[in-house]
């Protein structure tokens, strides 16, 4: 579904991403990792066309959509997701969702009376439901709890009906009962869009990605399933050394 | 004052339900229409002013209260507005509609014009830039004397609006006042209409939070050019039947004073509720008014009003509930 070549992005003299290829696979769970510093931001945000890259290509299902910005590349089907929490504060939860929801529909609607548009309403009331935020639907998504708040995150991005679902550290700041949970219901997800995971805990990803991706220094370092990317000496050297050897 | 008062009341009495200023609308419509037979003419005049006056407001709310855009320099439509409609009437036509279409033909492109650079800013920048062109507007009229210079435009016939089988003598007050509140009140509810559409849902959005707004797929340019244009021809309205009022025109229209009061009044009235701003404008001008007759330090009293208004009550007198706004 997302397919990059050659991807490269400097800031000044650094670069912070160097000739990068990986292929997020159809209907899985794709996670970058890495270190801090390693460059899996960069990578997202020039996926999601926040930034524009000095070189190489992005795919969005066999399409070329190498620099287009992010409006563009929503409408061709690519939610994301922030890794600070990202939402409409002033609005509820029901009309975070609903806006989501409403950019999918034809624009010749945009002119039609917002209280007569309940198939729309109904949709986000479904999307809320099945993230288990039903019971807060008219609550301004200010109040909601941090763990309500990641998870409406990730059904703002779904209620677009999104192809690829391009999550940031979703996890990040949950509690482990809370991180299980998200963890469930992205794995849940992964048959109906492919997910691109980007996380800077190792461990978190493990037990959820389909195909790891480790990134080190803006370079791939290593590709591989879960099992693999644990087995690997490179990946321990760089990653778990960097982190776990100076503890 | 006691009109403010009444305001205050019904706005906490509408607080309770959400969308709950339903009948307030039609409340002050009847107190509008009943109102030849309270007052003089005199205040007759003053109302017709005040609803021009609110018009604008309206206009800064759609921008502000919507998109989220703060504009320094909506006096400029009304000017622009006030100015061709001046002209047209002394050299051109005496039609009504005609002089209506063309100031909305000619305030549309000047809006797309200045809208597609000016909204491309953020924050203040958009207000410094609204504010420097409607700046530079005025300064070109006082230094054109084809359009009369600082003396302005003055002896502008006043019109009979043409409607099928009836006219309507603008020269009449009471005549004049109704056309100019059965305006007031479409122009109303055509921008309540307007916003309480997908396209409103997201100008709400990107006032809310517009680094998320492209990321759900929506151009936030068109929505806030179009919202752009909309204030511009809402503040042209105002400016459409100014000079009929007055008889003359100056460039003071196009002036920050008159710029700055229109966001007072939409603060007082309550930001983002669209008929607060038309009851601001009714309040500050008849405050002005009053004041006026007193003391010359008027403005300094709008300034106190508009700091204590910020301070304790910013959502105005009727952003009490400020969830009973369009969607």
């Amino acid at each position: 579904m997302i397919a990059v070549q050659g991807l490269s992005k400097s800031f000044g003299g650094l670069r912070a991403v160097s000739d990068l290829d990986f292929v997020a696979c159809d209907g899985g769970v794709t996670s970058i990792i890495g270190p801090n510093g390693a460059g899996k931001s960069t990578v997202f945000n020039l996926i999601a066309g926040s930034l524009r890259p000095d070189a190489g290509r992005v795919e969005l299902g066999g399409r070329n959509v190498t620099g287009l910005p992010p409006h563009a590349l929503a409408r061709l089907g690519l939610a994301r997701s922030f890794q600070i929490s990202n939402l409409f504060f002033g609005l509820t939860a029901l009309e975070n969702v609903r806006l989501a929801a409403q950019a999918q529909t034809p624009r010749r609607r945009f002119l039609a009376r917002l209280d007569r548009e309940t198939a729309l309403v109904e949709q986000a009331r479904a999307v809320l439901g099945e993230f288990g935020l039903a019971d807060l639907a008219d609550e301004p998504a200010a109040n909601l709890s941090h763990g309500d708040q990641r998870r409406l995150e990730i059904a703002l991005c779904m209620a677009s009906q999104p192809r690829v679902l391009m999550l940031d550290e979703p996890t990040q700041g949950m509690s482990p009962a809370e991180t299980r949970a998200v963890d469930a219901l992205i794995r849940s997800l992964a048959g109906r869009v492919s997910v691109v995971v980007i996380e800077h805990d190792i461990d978190l990803v493990m037990s959820i990605s389909d195909r790891v991706i480790v990134l080190h220094q803006g370079r791939k370092l290593f590709e591989g399933t879960p099992a693999e990317v644990r087995g690997s000496d490179a990946v321990r050297d760089a990653y778990l050394g960097a982190e776990h050897g100076a503890a | 004052m006691a009109a403010g008062a009444l305001v205050q009341r019904l706005g906490a009495a509408g607080a309770g339900r959400r969308g709950g200023f339903g009948w307030i609308a039609p409340a002050l419509l009847a107190l509008a229409v009943a109102l030849p037979w309270l007052v003089g003419d005199f205040y007759l005049r003053l109302a017709i002013e005040a609803f021009l006056l609110g018009a604008l407001a309206l206009s800064v709310d759609i921008l502000l209260g919507f998109a989220g855009l703060l504009s320094l320099g909506q006096a400029m439509y009304f000017g622009l507005s006030a100015y061709l409609t001046a002209l047209c009437y002394l050299h051109v036509t005496q039609s009504f509609w005609l002089v209506a279409m063309i100031v909305a033909l000619a305030v549309a492109l000047v809006a797309a014009a200045l809208g597609a650079v000016a909204i491309r800013a953020k924050g203040v920048y958009f207000a410094l830039i609204t504010f420097g062109a409607a700046e530079i507007a005025g300064k070109i009229v006082h230094n054109t004397r084809a359009l009369g210079g600082s003396d302005g435009l003055l002896g502008i016939p006043v019109p009979a609006i043409a409607l099928p089988g009836v006219e309507l003598p603008l020269r009449s007050n009471l005549a004049f006042y109704y056309v100019v509140l059965t305006v007031i009140a479409l122009v109303y509810l055509a921008v309540t209409r307007v916003l309480a559409t997908p396209f409103g849902s997201v100008l709400s959005a990107i006032r809310d939070n517009a680094s998320r707004v492209p990321c759900l797929g929506y151009n936030p340019f068109w929505y806030k050019f179009f919202a752009y244009l909309l204030a511009a021809e809402v503040a042209a309205v105002g400016g459409l039947f100014y000079p009929l009022l007055r008889g003359f025109v100056g460039p003071d229209l196009f002036g920050f004073e008159i710029s700055t009061q229109s966001v007072v009044m939409a603060l007082v009235g309550g930001v983002g509720t669209l008929i607060g701003p038309l009851v601001g404008g009714v309040v500050i001008t008849f405050l002005q008014s009053v004041l006026g007759s007193f003391t010359e330090r008027h403005l300094f009293v709008l300034g106190v009003i508009f700091i204590l208004f910020v301070r304790f009550l910013p959502g105005g007198l009727f952003g009490l509930s400020r969830r009973g706004r369009a969607p």
